[in-house]
């Protein structure tokens, strides 16, 4: 038997790793993010909004590519999952841009001034180098198809989520002054938007287990805790 | 309140696997059990063994030469028309032996008609066609039941006022309707359709596959096809035979590598080889 359809296969992998260099433009984006959130860099926030288009154009083109190949080509089976797939995933990497950008605009609005509580800083950017962690194995989950990876990613989650957790006890205790609650409430959403980066991770890792298994299940369930890790009896 | 974050819908939704609530229990029309086919000695499909149920399309896909028509043709006795032609192993039609010593082939093939790849009307009028085997099996009231069959091969409204035309004038999507008309005119059980569509354009094959459907609330319908996505959109279970060849790769043979749930083969394949074809990565 011989090898057929070479333009469809080649065009599918062409697509995957479109969408796999979104990963690449997240990172950037998040990094730059960081550093932005850490030296309130205002001129890199900018830079972080304007290099978002690149992002939402990558989203176009593999969404437009994707869905030529379902009109064009009937793809079924491993294929017909990874487009699928796809289409998820490549969502999800724009909306991790999208959070990056919501946090780069929030940096002008704390403006000049020394942050209020250093320690609530320091705790964003932990949460910003963990979800960066997290885009790069969900990269390598899905690339590798690697199931054990993208499962991790829910443990690797509880981190984000726990920092975000300690984030909100510090805006608590930031005292009544208004315009240290007001920063407090800016940085919150900051942390909000990370602790959503990170949540973007772990769809993407259901995404390569629908892959490699054939079938979709949330690795974590939010309103049944219980159910967390090992589905119901 | 903050709650640190987490994901999640409303409720867990349990998704089960495509076709895994499909039953494999029910009424069964063809039981084949290592069934082989050779002609003057030479294997041609080997060790099938899959039951085929009762009111659903089962479709036979593979590569050309994998024996899935050899295979359909046993089905309703067809092979013994083939000098040299021989079926072994076992095949049970409604648990009876469709081989046994008692068994009329002409009777199962008034039961079990077929459908062939090239629409094969005889050189009479359209009405003739239909009449034809219930003239020859000397059933009453012909005309009803070429109106019956007419109909129930959806071509009643476009020939009811030229049923003395000749079947030759009619395009071929409409021949091959009146194939299948002439197929359940003799009131059977099961269709064998044989690439029913290759020859026709997507309209007609739209309507083909439409009349399929409807039909299979009455009968019990087995399609080898080329077209796998037509085996997709019609079939409720699928078959994948492939090219076996022995160790010298002198000798070919066709056998059967999958047999489910047709979401389940083109959604997720257990076997390997049946993922390579259906996506179309080897032919």
């Amino acid at each position: 038997m011989s090898r057929i359809r070479v333009h469809y296969q080649e065009e599918l992998t062409r697509l995957e790793e479109q969408a796999l260099g979104g990963f690449d433009l997240v990172l950037e984006s998040l990094d730059r993010t960081i550093q932005a959130v850490e030296s309130q860099d205002v001129e890199l926030a900018h830079l972080v909004i304007d290099a978002d288009d690149q992002l939402d154009g990558r989203y176009l083109e593999v969404h437009q590519g994707l869905i030529t190949l379902l009109a064009t080509q009937s793809p079924v089976a491993t294929d017909l999952r990874l487009i699928a797939a796809l289409l998820h995933v490549i969502k999800n990497v724009e909306r991790m841009g999208d959070q990056c950008v919501n946090v780069a605009k929030l940096i002008p609005l704390v403006g000049h001034e020394p942050p209020a509580d250093p320690r609530l800083v320091e705790l964003i950017v932990r949460m910003g180098r963990q979800v960066g962690a997290q885009v790069s194995q969900a990269r390598r989950a899905f690339s590798e198809r690697n199931l054990g990876l993208a499962e991790d990613l829910v443990r690797q989650d509880d981190t984000v989520d726990d920092l975000n957790r300690e984030c909100f006890k510090l805006a608590l205790e930031i005292g009544d002054e208004i315009e240290r609650r007001e920063w407090a409430m800016t940085m919150m959403l900051a942390a909000r938007a990370l602790e959503r980066a990170g949540d973007n991770t772990v769809d993407i890792g259901e995404q390569v287990a629908f892959i490699v298994t054939g079938l979709f299940r949330e690795f974590e369930d939010a309103s049944h805790p219980e159910w967390s890790r090992e589905p119901p009896e | 309140m903050e709650d640190g974050g987490g994901r999640g819908l409303a409720q867990r939704i349990e998704v089960a696997e495509p076709g895994a609530d499909v039953s494999w229990t029910g009424e069964k029309v063809f039981e084949l059990r290592d069934v082989g086919v050779t002609y003057s000695g030479t294997q041609a499909v080997k060790g099938v063994s899959a039951d085929f149920f009762s009111k659903e399309i089962t479709a036979l896909i593979g590569p050309s030469g994998c024996g899935k028509s050899t295979l359909l043709r046993c089905l309703n006795r067809m092979n013994d028309l083939i000098p040299g032609a021989e079926v072994e192993g076992e095949l049970r039609y409604h648990g009876e032996d469709l081989y046994g010593p008692k068994v009329d082939p002409v009777q199962v093939r008034k039961l079990i008609g077929m459908v062939f790849q090239k629409p094969n009307p005889f050189p009479k009028s359209i009405f003739d066609n239909v009449a034809f085997g219930p003239r020859v099996l000397g059933l009453d009231n012909v005309e009803d039941r070429v109106r019956t069959a007419l109909e129930g091969a959806a071509l009643w409204g476009e020939v009811s006022r030229r049923l003395d035309d000749n079947a030759y004038g009619m395009s071929g999507g409409q021949q091959q309707r009146l194939c299948i008309a002439r197929a359940l005119a003799v009131n059977p059980d099961v269709i064998l359709m044989d690439e029913p569509c290759s020859a026709l354009d997507p309209i007609s094959t739209g309507k083909i596959e439409d009349l399929m459907l409807d039909l299979k609330e009455d009968y019990s319908i087995v399609i080898v096809t080329h077209n796998m996505q037509q085996a997709a959109r019609v079939s409720d279970r699928t078959a994948f035979l492939i090219v076996e060849l022995d160790a010298d790769e002198e000798n070919r043979w066709g056998r059967m590598v999958e047999y489910d749930v047709t979401e389940k083969i083109f959604t997720n394949p257990s076997d390997q080889r049946t993922e390579d074809y259906v996506t179309g990565k080897v032919g």
